[in-house]
């Protein structure tokens, strides 16, 4: 359902929603638009990207098209899922190995509302890394693969 | 035994009077006593200066219960336009009927007869404050004469003042008759003098403040009439300047006034974002800055837990080790560890 997702394909389209959107959360997803588990990814997106458009605002990237970004945000799984408030970015706490982006797809779309509302809270307190409500069960698991080998 | 209605206690009872040598009726008597006594006391100290004052309804016209007679009496003596305080409550206190009443109470009641020289005036007294009360009825009338002829002599100044108020204004015309008809002092008199014909008594004063005439001696400085046959006039009922439309302005702002919608819907976004709290992620990020192509946003990132600052430096740094590498094309590369 990435049709109804606004996409970035560039650097420059990337800088600019990180700049421009202001105090909502930004979502980024990092991946590719015929990957399974990014359909699956993008469905929950979607349809939850209307109830939260007061609180966050949510984008498609493909990874192709910002080797950049792939590199500095080290996106070595995909879907990879980066959030971001005022320009500034928000870590969270999964239960996973990386706390810098959320890998994988959510099992439901309430986590999907659980976590955005968490950050959000989060980010009008000041608080810049964050406990993340799912229950880790429900967190995609990956190894996080050495840096440089 | 008979039912016996106890005043103080504003009660009946129905077994005789042994409640007076209690304690609830003793305080209640004793309060009630006190009160009479400071009200008699007031009085009293007037025997000696009756106050004497114009009389006020709302002020004056207050009755007071005499307890040991049972009655309400007036407090003041007043003829309608002079009242004397205390006159009514002084002269109760010398009826002899008065007398009677106040010894039964204070055998019925048991109180202290010490008290009870208190609540009595003697009659010597009250002819001393009668007395008393004729002289200060004469001072008191003498003095309201006094402030009677103050105002009317403040109110005739005052009349006085606005005629001649009155005369100055009509003196330009006067003043142009002058000049026309050569610098004679006999004829502006006399002109001046017809118009008011009815006012003699402000004639003389009058006349010699026109002698001057307004001109730099009165502190005026006259400036030529204003010739309104154009436009017309406050007194006619002319438009006024700033609702006429100006002939330079017209077709430049077409009648915009206030913000535009943009500025307005700007306006309204900083309204909503001074109410978000100040201490958020990202408070003070410069939204609108313009960043070249190689701008990358903080990021934490993975295997970084120094400040995120670094880890933009230390991704440039990679970067570039990465095209020397390729350009140099050299086997040994050196093993990227994480930040310590």
């Amino acid at each position: 359902m990435s049709l109804f997702l606004p996409k970035l394909s560039s650097k420059e389209e990337v800088d600019g929603a990180i700049k421009g959107v202001a105090e909502k959360v930004l979502v980024l997803r990092f991946g590719r638009d015929e990957d399974s588990s990014c359909l699956q990814l993008d469905e929950i997106l979607s349809k939850t990207a209307h109830n939260l458009s007061n609180m966050a605002s949510i984008y498609i990237v493909d990874v192709d098209k910002v080797p950049v970004y792939t590199r500095y945000f080290d996106i070595s799984y995909i879907p990879s899922t980066v959030f971001f408030f005022n320009g500034q970015h928000m870590k969270v706490d999964y239960g996973s190995p990386d706390h810098t982006k959320f890998v994988g797809s959510f099992k439901t779309k309430e986590d999907f509302l659980d976590l955005i509302e968490v950050i959000y809270r989060g980010a009008m307190r000041g608080k810049m890394m964050i406990k993340s409500p799912i229950d880790p069960q429900n967190i995609p698991k990956f190894d996080l693969l050495y840096h440089g080998i | 035994m008979g039912a016996f209605h106890c005043a103080v206690c504003r009660q009946t009872f129905f077994c005789g009077k042994k409640h007076i040598f209690g304690k609830s009726h003793q305080s209640r008597l004793k309060v009630v006593i006190l009160k009479f006594i400071e009200k008699v006391k007031e009085a009293r100290r007037t025997i000696k200066t009756p106050q004497v004052e114009r009389f006020d309804g709302t002020k004056h016209g207050g009755t007071f219960w005499c307890y040991c007679c049972g009655i309400e009496m007036e407090r003041n003596v007043t003829d309608g336009n002079v009242v004397v305080l205390h006159g009514g409550l002084l002269e109760h206190m010398a009826t002899p009927e008065h007398k009677k009443n106040t010894q039964r109470f204070w055998w019925e009641y048991k109180a202290d007869p010490k008290l009870m020289d208190k609540v009595l005036i003697t009659t010597d007294a009250t002819d001393r404050f009668k007395a008393e009360v004729d002289k200060a009825l004469a001072s008191y009338v003498e003095k309201e004469d006094t402030v009677l002829l103050q105002h009317t002599h403040m109110i005739q100044c005052q009349e006085r003042h606005r005629l001649e108020v009155l005369q100055s204004f009509t003196e330009p015309e006067v003043e142009q008759e002058l000049s026309n008809g050569g610098p004679s002092q006999g004829m502006p008199v006399e002109k001046a003098a017809r118009p008011l014909g009815s006012k003699e008594r402000a004639g003389p004063s009058w006349v010699k403040a026109k002698a001057d005439g307004p001109g730099p001696g009165r502190g005026l400085t006259f400036i030529g009439h204003q010739d309104p046959s154009n436009d017309g006039n406050v007194h006619t009922g002319a438009l006024p300047p700033w609702l006429q439309s100006d002939p330079l302005k017209e077709g430049s702002e077409g009648a915009e006034v206030g913000p535009s919608l943009q500025d307005f819907l700007k306006h309204k976004e900083q309204e909503k974002v001074k109410k978000l709290p100040p201490n958020r992620v990202g408070a003070n990020f410069d939204h609108s800055s313009q960043t070249n192509a190689d701008w990358l946003p903080s990021f934490g990132r993975v295997w970084n837990s120094g400040r995120r600052w670094q880890s933009r430096n230390q991704f440039r740094e990679e970067e570039g080790k990465k095209k020397r590498e390729k350009q140099g094309e050299s086997g040994d590369s050196k093993r990227m560890r994480p930040n310590p």
